[in-house]
């Protein structure tokens, strides 16, 4: 008579502790360090970092002083007034009232900016003029507007001079201009 | 003949489990959050409390530069007061009599700077990053945007608050 032989008894059900304890210890130094040195306020600057042929075409602005201008007024009274220069004699001038509350609408006046961009967009400096008035943050506030067309892709086309091809922009007027800080 | 009590066996060897799992779990969270909000900008800006400044969408890194600060109250370079400012505008004192744009004290410090033969590369560039009250009236940031600019200092940076 052969013996049975021992059948090895497999718990399927079986569960084991996993030891966090070091994971914890790691944490709690970690957590410390980055609560010192982490910035909860994101602060950032507006500034000019344009592309290439963003910058040739600035240049070209700057050597050539009577091709087209855009010089924005702001007024808390009379709006933002948006004078268009040819040679060095104004074209055009569109003015956009301002919302009941005294406050920029700022729809409208992107709006404004984006026609006469779509009709020069070789022009990509706004000469700035804000009444004394006007607060920092309104000012900010069309700089935001002026500078690029986020929500509308890249709009804008301009032929490279180096490569011929066209290349295409989602800054409408990067170079913003404070044009009359030397005004008496 | 009372009886005696019962007296329950004290071990004094005894040790129990703490369970660290919903401790782990909040700390991880505490850890993503503090990762996503860890700033990887190279220059740390402590705003002033007495600050608000303005909102906005730019999404450049500050770079270094002078820091000037204009409260409602007073105008900083770096931490130390250069002019008091009186209901939103500077004191007469602190402005030149024939220019009233022109801030005597701002000018003073700055060119002394520029002129610093030993002076950081930031500041023979004339870069200036400008930390201004968003209420102020451009009139008075005007007036440092001037003085700067005649002080040697034309690149100057609006610092502001990241949103809409």
């Amino acid at each position: 008579m052969g013996r049975t032989r021992k059948k090895i008894h497999i718990n399927h059900n079986s569960e084991f502790d996993l030891d966090l304890a070091p994971l914890l210890a790691v944490m709690v130094k970690l957590v410390p360090v980055l609560l010192v040195s982490s910035a909860f306020v994101q602060l950032m600057t507006i500034e000019t970092q344009l592309p290439q042929i963003v910058q040739e075409a600035l240049k070209e602005q700057d050597k050539n002083p009577l091709q087209p201008q855009v010089v924005a007024e702001m007024d808390r009274k009379s709006g933002f007034v948006l004078h268009y220069l040819e040679k060095g004699s104004e074209i055009k001038t569109t003015t956009v009232a301002n919302n009941p509350d005294g406050s920029f609408n700022l729809n409208s006046v992107k709006s404004q900016l984006l026609e006469f961009k779509k009709s020069h967009p070789e022009i990509f400096k706004l000469e700035l003029k804000p009444s004394e008035n006007v607060s920092y943050q309104e000012i900010v506030r069309i700089i935001d507007v002026a500078r690029t067309v986020k929500d509308q892709g890249k709009p804008f086309a301009l032929v490279n001079s180096k490569t011929g091809q066209k290349e295409a922009t989602d800054l409408m007027y990067p170079e913003v201009v404070f044009a009359n800080v030397f005004e008496k | 003949m009372a009886r005696r009590r019962y007296e329950a066996p004290i071990r004094k060897t005894s040790t129990f489990g703490l369970n660290i799992t919903s401790l782990t779990d909040m700390f991880t969270m505490l850890l993503v959050f503090l990762l996503q909000s860890y700033s990887t900008s190279e220059v740390q800006i402590e705003p002033p409390k007495d600050l608000r400044l303005p909102t906005s969408i730019s999404e450049s890194n500050p770079v270094d530069a002078v820091q000037l600060t204009l409260t409602k109250s007073e105008l900083r370079l770096d931490k130390s007061i250069i002019a008091r400012l009186n209901s939103e505008s500077f004191n007469k004192t602190d402005l030149e009599e024939h220019d009233s744009s022109f801030i005597k004290p701002l000018f003073t410090t700055l060119n002394e700077m520029s002129k610093d033969p030993n002076s950081k590369p930031f500041i023979k560039e004339g870069k200036v990053l400008l930390h201004a009250d968003a209420a102020l009236p451009y009139a008075t940031i005007r007036k440092v945007m001037y003085t700067a600019s005649m002080a040697g200092f034309p690149q100057l940076k609006f610092v502001t608050v990241v949103g809409d």
